[in-house]
């Protein structure tokens, strides 16, 4: 019998703590789609009535879906330029040891301790005065300076823990450095790379100072339309959308899931 | 001269220490050339400046008569196999073979064949799809090999091929690849630090010590002719005595050895201080106390270990020091503990090196 059975009286503690936390996690969920269905014109739990009327007003409203079209594709762009630098900065760092590549490492890493609030007012400031970009472009640099670090922060120990010779295999049978990696390394790597790249594109997505202080008044993301819904009054439309992400969120989770247990099953 | 592979004095050092010293080295087309010392000693070094992976300070490297000291890893035509074996754990076993082929530009029908055949070769039938993760230790062992014979490489770099193998597996591991290295007519450099595994299977074994190669010659010249006390107490198992020189004439050279031994040695040019190696299953035993002349000793037995076949004896001498005995399996009920015995060996077993 292990501790982690049901039968150890500190088994139970440990179920039922597994149970509070998934309660926790996932009951305000559960409350925005229960809610997002009821008939009244205020969020209300439990949910009164059935009715799909708030999904057509959320669907209907192009502030919300210009902004998710928005989200995502500022979302997408910073994923993929994160990814890209991240990518070549972290394999500079763990693969040649220079002066200072510490100090580098860890200052890649700062805007990630900074407060969210900092950063944007910081940055307002600094596009204020230096216009190098404007519109969009600038919220996707700004977001850039929070994927870039949080990319880096998951491929170093990825890339670390990646066995090297492996490396020196591909260039030993004629593999020039570049082919090598884009051959062997990078394929190796592709769970980490993957996972770096999913995390880029949800602190994008939902990423809400920055975008609240830098975002272009005329393409404004869904996290700053939902904000400045929410300020005007709670209705359950915004319940709706909130219900729209999350069912789509947990279809791709499903969708990964599946997929992996296909691989994994080759 | 056909060397495949020829270092002339090359080094290696980190900061003011020399990982490899001046070692200077020729392999000959189809010869084994083992690198054999201690942990540290520089033999991986070595190997991974053949390869390329690591920039000598100094000398230079050629491969078939050509300086590649400054050529790139990709650029050179050796073949590596990692002690880690390092497979391409994305890609089946066929794909991790024919991988080299590919970076050559060789004809897709070519390399389906040549692939075909080294799976033959490396007796990996059936295993084509596998990936890496899916092949017990040896069949990845013979992946590594085969991957790197493909290729068709001016030399074939083995580092501690066999150390991530169980004792019996690496056995015939290290006996198939000496019948593959001889039929292909291989050119083959090979790291260890097991002796044992060096005399078995290399044409010749260099012997290193602190990034120097202190000998360089074929398993019998190394146990039988050891140049230096290192090389003799690193192959095989052996008595070192330092000795004094005290008389030479043309029938021999005399030296004083400790407990009272005198040594007389084959006539040879030998310096005033010496390191006297004898082998252990030269020494001839026989009971009694009396010790007289040269190249005996008395004492008393002392420890017995038995090994089937053979055994061994360890025989205690006046200042305390032990001298190893190795015989037949009879040894151990003919001299027991305790027993006194006279320790004899013949002048011709005795080498003299640097002391
Ligand atoms: N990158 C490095 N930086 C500094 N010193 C190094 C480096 N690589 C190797 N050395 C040193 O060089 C020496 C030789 O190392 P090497 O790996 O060649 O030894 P080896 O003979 O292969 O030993 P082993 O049997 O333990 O594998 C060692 O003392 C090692 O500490
Ligand atoms: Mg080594």
């Amino acid at each position: 019998m292990t501790i982690t059975s049901l039968r150890h009286p500190f088994g139970i503690f440990l179920w039922l703590m597994v149970a509070l936390v998934m309660v926790y996690i996932l009951a305000p969920l559960a409350v925005i789609v229960a809610s997002s269905f009821g008939t009244t014109g205020y969020v209300a739990f439990p949910p009164q009535g059935f009715t799909l009327r708030w999904y057509e007003q959320a669907l209907a409203n192009p502030r919300y879906v210009n902004g998710f079209l928005t989200s995502l594709r500022i979302a997408a762009i910073v994923t993929v330029v994160s990814s890209a630098i991240g990518i070549a900065a972290a394999y500079a760092l763990v693969r040649y040891e220079f002066p200072g590549s510490r100090l580098i490492e860890s200052l890649f890493i700062s805007p990630l301790v900074l407060p969210g609030l900092v950063l944007a007012v910081a940055l307002t400031i600094f596009f204020s005065r230096n216009p190098i970009a404007t519109g969009t472009d600038r919220l996707i640099l700004a977001h850039l300076t929070i994927c870039v670090p949080c990319v880096l922060r998951v491929v170093i120990p990825v890339l670390q823990r990646f066995d090297r010779s492996i490396e020196e295999a591909a260039q030993n049978l004629g593999a020039s450095p570049v082919k090598a990696f884009f051959l062997v390394t990078l394929p190796v790597i592709r769970p980490g790379i993957f996972a770096a790249a999913a995390l880029a594109f949800v602190m994008s997505f939902d990423e809400v100072e920055m975008s609240v202080f830098l975002a272009s008044p005329r393409e404004q993301p869904l996290t700053v339309a939902l904000y400045s819904a929410v300020q005007l009054a709670f209705d359950p439309t915004l319940a709706a959308v909130s219900s729209i992400l999350i069912m789509i969120t947990f279809a791709i989770m499903v969708v990964h899931q599946v997929v992996s247990r296909i691989r994994s099953a080759r | 001269m056909n060397a495949e592979v020829e270092l002339r004095t090359v080094s290696k050092a980190y900061g003011d220490a020399y990982a490899v010293d001046r070692v200077s080295l020729e392999v000959a087309r189809g010869e084994l050339v083992a690198l054999l010392g201690p942990s540290g000693c520089g033999k991986t070094t070595t190997l991974r400046m053949v390869a390329g992976f690591v920039e000598p300070t100094g000398g230079a490297i050629l491969l078939r008569g050509q300086d590649v000291t400054r050529v790139p890893p990709h650029r050179r035509d050796t073949g590596m196999v990692f002690q880690s074996y390092a497979l391409f754990p994305h890609l089946t076993v066929a794909e991790n073979i024919a991988f080299g082929l590919k970076r050559r530009g060789v004809a897709r029908t070519e390399i389906r064949s040549r692939v075909a055949t080294m799976i033959g070769l490396m007796r990996l039938s059936g295993l084509e799809q596998r990936l890496p993760r899916q092949l017990s230790g040896g069949q990845q062992q013979r992946v590594a090999v085969g991957r790197a014979l493909v290729i068709n490489p001016a030399v074939i770099l083995l580092d501690e091929p066999f150390s991530n193998l169980d004792a019996q597996l690496r056995e015939s591991t290290r006996e198939e690849l000496r019948r593959l290295q001889q039929e292909l007519r291989l050119t083959a450099m090979f790291v260890t630090h097991d002796q044992a595994e060096a005399m078995a299977i290399a044409d010749r074994i260099a012997v290193m010590n602190k990034g120097r190669i202190e000998q360089i010659d074929t398993p019998a010249a190394v146990y039988h002719h050891p140049r230096t006390r290192f090389v003799a107490g690193f192959i095989g198992r052996a008595n070192i005595f330092d000795a004094e020189v005290i008389a030479r004439d043309p029938a021999g050279v005399a030296a004083r050895g400790p407990a009272g031994i005198t040594f007389v040695l084959p006539q040879g040019d030998h310096p005033g201080r010496i390191a006297v190696v004898l082998r252990p299953e030269a020494i001839r035993l026989a009971a009694g106390t009396d010790a007289h002349g040269p190249n005996t000793v008395a004492g008393v037995v002392d420890v017995v270990a038995f090994y089937g076949a053979t055994a061994q004896l360890g025989v205690k001498l006046a200042d305390g020091s032990r001298l190893l005995v190795e015989g037949s399996g009879d040894l151990p009920q003919r001299f027991a503990p305790g027993s006194a015995v006279v320790a004899s060996w013949a002048a011709s077993a005795l080498v003299a090196s640097a002391a």
